[in-house]
């Protein structure tokens, strides 16, 4: 069967109580400053909002790059030059365009990708990918436990949304995504038709974000 | 181009995934719906921020943020 056609798991109700909103910052100690606060300080060139913000999303914006790059030292280069990068750049962080951690992972997100391919490591990556991909086409998440949702751990959320998608479409959301393809790239690495790769990363990404929608409303 | 075609590009384009063809159809589109357009725009990179929250996060070493900061606090003493 194609896997186009298989049906769409229907995602179980997610408990409220100690749930933290999807695609939101992690919960905060009282009395912490918020990332928009922390991002004022840095523009105002305080290196201790820097601190606090690297403290707060080091480990989130390193598994990016890792997930990109599959090179621990490359990896970690990578994340000290995006947060000189949030440093320098900070001044065009703009709230009315998004939120921080939004912007840093664009900015993230993007270096990875440049940095993928100015190290020529693409091909190489593009093999391990493949391996991945052809012996465990849905790696990219996991099926959450009831445990784990009751957990109210933000990760499990917004994977159990990205699990409600059918293999294709994680896998072209993955190679989008994570990879920088084009469609045109994908549907060649995956031997699979221009519009079908089309219409998988249109279908997969409304499922997402109106699962994140859904989610958000339900807490 | 009507406001639900425009919605499914606007997901594609906050991740890259538009060909060059139809990223112009994309932009002519994003002038003509206005405020519209670009709030919708900045609601879809949530999902940069839900993908990277997808991912179990890795640990780094104490030693790159010294690093870091020591630059950053170099550079501020310029």
């Amino acid at each position: 069967m194609d896997p186009l056609e298989q049906p769409i798991a229907t995602p179980e109700p997610v408990g409220r109580r100690g749930a933290r909103l999807p695609a939101a910052a992690p919960e905060l100690e009282p009395g912490a400053a918020t990332d928009l606060e922390l991002m004022q300080s840095i523009q105002a060139e305080d290196p201790e909002a820097l601190s606090q913000l690297y403290d707060r999303y080091n480990g989130i914006l390193k598994a990016l790059i890792l997930r990109v790059i599959h090179n621990e030292a490359e990896a970690d280069d990578l994340l000290q030059e995006i947060f000189m990068e949030i440093w320098n750049q900070a001044k065009n962080f703009s709230a009315q365009k998004g939120k921080p951690l939004g912007w840093m992972v664009t900015l993230a997100r993007r270096r990875a990708i440049d940095g993928l391919r100015k190290k020529q490591a693409y091909a190489r990556a593009e093999e391990r990918l493949q391996m991945e991909t052809e012996q465990q086409p849905d790696a990219w998440v996991h099926n959450a436990t009831q445990e784990e949702i009751n957990s109210g751990d933000t990760r499990i959320l917004v994977r159990r949304v990205i699990n409600t998608l059918p293999p294709a479409q994680q896998q072209a959301i993955n190679l989008a995504f994570f990879r920088g393809m084009s469609q045109r790239e994908i549907a060649a690495k995956t031997n699979t038709p221009l519009g079908t790769v089309k219409t998988r990363l249109e279908l997969g990404l409304k499922k997402i974000y109106d699962g994140l929608k859904e989610l958000r409303d339900e807490l | 181009m009507s406001f639900e075609e425009f919605q499914n590009r606007a997901r594609l384009y906050v991740i890259g995934a538009l060909e060059s063809d139809e990223t112009e159809d994309f932009e002519a589109a994003r002038k003509e719906y206005g405020i519209e357009a670009e709030n919708l725009i900045a609601e879809c990179y949530n999902l940069h921020e839900a993908f990277a929250l997808s991912l179990r996060p890795a640990k780094s070493s104490d030693v790159l943020k010294e690093r870091l900061m020591s630059m950053v606090r170099s550079r501020q003493a310029k």
